[in-house]
């Protein structure tokens, strides 16, 4: 089953190469953000089954933007997953208490990238 | 996913990491350019930041991209630039080495 991901990300590199791992392995349609500000506006636009978002950002980070989308009723129930290069177990758990989906890890797999998104949001 | 899948991501990401090496080795320059400055006694907060900002992007690509040894080379990187880096000789001569050591390992596979 296809699925429509908003991936927010201000590395254009990560943020190219999620896409394109979803495009290509899932066959998901993917639209792209570069800023959490960007995301937002995108997020409702779009109305995407689930949002990637990173959580280190310059001006808006991660977090703040999950903040923001929560409070939109555009967008306020859109599962969220945050994607981050922090391994560190208390930027962990302040990261799970936030209410998102779940937390995905930089670096990831770009094999596997759809697998995790789909075990973690119960899509078969 | 489809037979066809793995190739065809392959060949992407190749692609990808083409398009994407100058960026990947400036952020390696960052490290080089932090560690000669700290060893010299010159690192300032703005430049220590700014290799830890690089340290930090390079740990999340270079897996992304098969370069697991990368990744923990730069999150090493990572920590010791956010905490403030001591000049003691054998932790400015680790992330001198390290950020040579990430180079090494960019331009086997450029």
């Amino acid at each position: 089953m296809s699925h429509r991901i908003l991936i927010i990300d201000d590395e254009d590199d990560i943020r190219e190469v999620a896409a394109l791992s979803l495009e290509t392995v899932a066959g998901w349609d993917v639209a792209v953000a570069s800023s959490g500000a960007q995301g937002l506006v995108r997020a409702a636009e779009y109305n995407p089954d689930a949002i990637l978002l990173d959580v280190m950002m310059p001006g808006m980070d991660g977090p703040s933007t999950f903040r923001e989308l929560r409070k939109n009723p555009l967008t306020a129930r859109i599962p969220v997953l945050l994607l981050t290069a922090k391994v560190q177990s208390n930027d962990q758990r302040r990261f799970a208490d936030l209410g998102v989906e779940a937390v995905l890890f930089k670096p990831f797999d770009p094999l596997t990238l759809s697998a995790q998104i789909a075990g973690a949001l119960g899509w078969s | 996913m489809g037979s066809g899948a793995q190739p065809a991501l392959a060949d992407a990401l190749a692609r990808l990491w083409t398009k994407f090496l100058p960026e990947i080795l400036e952020r390696v320059r960052v490290l080089e350019r932090a560690a000669a400055a700290l060893s010299a006694g010159t690192l300032g907060a703005e430049e220590c930041s700014a290799a830890a900002a690089a340290a930090h992007k390079l740990a999340g690509v270079l897996g992304t991209f098969g370069f697991a040894q990368g990744t923990a080379l730069a999150r090493e990187a990572e920590v010791a630039y956010s905490a403030d880096p001591a000049v003691d000789p054998a932790g400015v001569a680790r992330l001198q080495q390290i950020a040579r050591e990430i180079d090494e390992i960019i331009r086997a596979h450029g």
